[in-house]
């Protein structure tokens, strides 16, 4: 464990780093409270503070306050030292933040015991930390597949399509569902079925970039944002994402079980702002188009005004050729 | 060693029986100890009260650290007449302070030849 030693007098600052050195600390040592300040604030800083009362620059006081007010993403323990010893003293160190006191010269013995106890504390707050991810993955994931659940990648789609029109890109959402699962549940079972699903979100994943995005949007559909998608080039992409589920069938206990999707495909600067539930819906009808059309491809959803330039266009053409 | 104007016993445990650390101490000692109490003096010859709380307060710590009771207690009083704002009358507690000073170089002189051997 590291800790931060920080004394401006030469022979105390050695006497604390050397007994915290036997007893197995990582010690950086500072010579004034402003070293102090920035070590402990630096994101990978030390959790574990030996400060001095008095100090050129700043005092220990001086730096709880400065490190309990600008580092608020993980906890730092911090003990002054100091010959002060009044009742009034022991309040303003503790006011100032201080998580504990010690009067000089220390005994080797009493200081490892309160750190000891600050290290109870930071393990603590570890765990604590660890408990809150944990929560965090489970209200935000889809827990078999560990995709984005429907609540967060609705919500992302939304900010997607709010960025992309700022600032007059294109978003591409790709809504995708697998052929025949049901096919599959009653066949393999509904274990193999899970097997068929956690594969399926490992092939989306793997194949769309860093940057985009993939949710569990149902029971066997997916939702995809592919950001700042090239018009020309999203139905390329998602051609490629069709293929690379169907290549080869998944490996499930039960045996080797091939798979398609059909998918529903919307380039959002085509249809200018339209509320996001409008969007998907046609996002879902060019879905369902997929499916009518023999499943296993991709079907775009054409705007009106799209449909309607092109009949314009037909019957210019027409009219020409007559 | 015999109990003299530092516990070398007291100092021995507060190192956790590292010789080697002691005398690190007492070398560090050898070399602040002497402007610390040079700075101290001139203080004390100019009355400059905040001076001469921030030096006694370091040479307290420092003695204080080395398990010099008699010459921490001494600069304590020194701090303590500042911390009263009675800064007429430095001239007496810093003449005992100088005294215990020159017997604990003398001491710590003898103490590293000691502990070098």
């Amino acid at each position: 464990m590291r800790i931060l030693v920080a004394d401006d007098e030469v022979m105390s600052r050695r006497l604390l780093q050397k007994t915290m050195e036997r007893a197995g600390y990582d010690v950086t040592a500072a010579e004034n409270g402003r070293q102090a300040a920035d070590e402990l604030c630096k994101p990978e800083g030390p959790k574990l503070a030996l400060l001095d009362w008095i100090m050129p620059e700043l005092d220990g006081p001086g730096v709880c306050r400065e490190v309990r007010k600008r580092k608020e993403q993980s906890y730092v323990y911090m003990v002054l030292l100091t010959s002060k010893e009044s009742k009034e003293d022991v309040v303003a160190g503790l006011g100032a933040g201080a998580d504990d006191y010690l009067t000089k010269p220390f005994d080797p013995e009493e200081l490892k015991a309160r750190l000891r106890t600050g290290i109870r504390i930071l393990e603590l707050e570890d765990r604590l930390i660890e408990a809150r991810e944990e929560m965090r993955f489970q209200a935000t994931h889809d827990a078999l597949t560990s995709l984005w659940n429907r609540g967060v990648i609705m919500e992302m789609l939304e900010r997607e399509l709010a960025r992309s029109s700022r600032e007059g890109k294109s978003t591409a959402i790709l809504l995708a569902d697998l052929d025949h699962f049901k096919q599959v549940n009653d066949t393999y079972g509904h274990l193999a079925g899970d097997e068929v699903l956690k594969e399926t979100a490992r092939r989306l994943l793997s194949s769309v970039r860093s940057y985009d995005f993939v949710g569990r949007y149902g029971g066997e559909e997916f939702l995809m944002i592919l950001s700042n998608c090239d018009p020309a080039f999203s139905l390329t992409r998602a051609e490629e994402i069709r293929k690379a589920i169907a290549r080869l069938p998944v490996q499930a206990t039960a045996g080797p079980i091939p798979i398609t999707m059909s998918m529903g495909l919307l380039i959002s600067q085509e249809w200018g702002h339209r509320p996001m539930e409008e969007l998907l819906h046609e996002t879902d009808s060019a879905l369902y188009a997929a499916k009518g059309a023999g499943r296993n491809c991709v079907r775009v959803a054409i705007a009106d005004s799209l449909v309607a330039d092109r009949n314009s266009l037909e019957a210019e053409a027409i009219r020409h050729r007559r | 060693m015999a109990k003299g104007i530092f516990d070398f016993e007291e100092l021995l445990s507060r190192v956790e029986n590292d010789r080697e650390l002691m005398r690190d101490l007492l070398l560090i000692f050898k070399e602040e100890f002497p402007l610390h109490r040079q700075a101290l003096r001139e203080a004390v010859e100019r009355k400059e009260a905040v001076r001469i709380g921030s030096e006694a307060h370091k040479l307290k710590g420092m003695l204080s650290n080395l398990a010099a009771h008699e010459g921490a207690e001494a600069a304590a009083r020194l701090e303590l007449l500042v911390r009263k704002g009675e800064t007429t009358e430095f001239g007496g507690p810093f003449a005992e302070f100088d005294r215990i000073a020159k017997e604990l170089a003398r001491e710590v002189d003898s103490c590293l030849a000691g502990v070098s051997r």
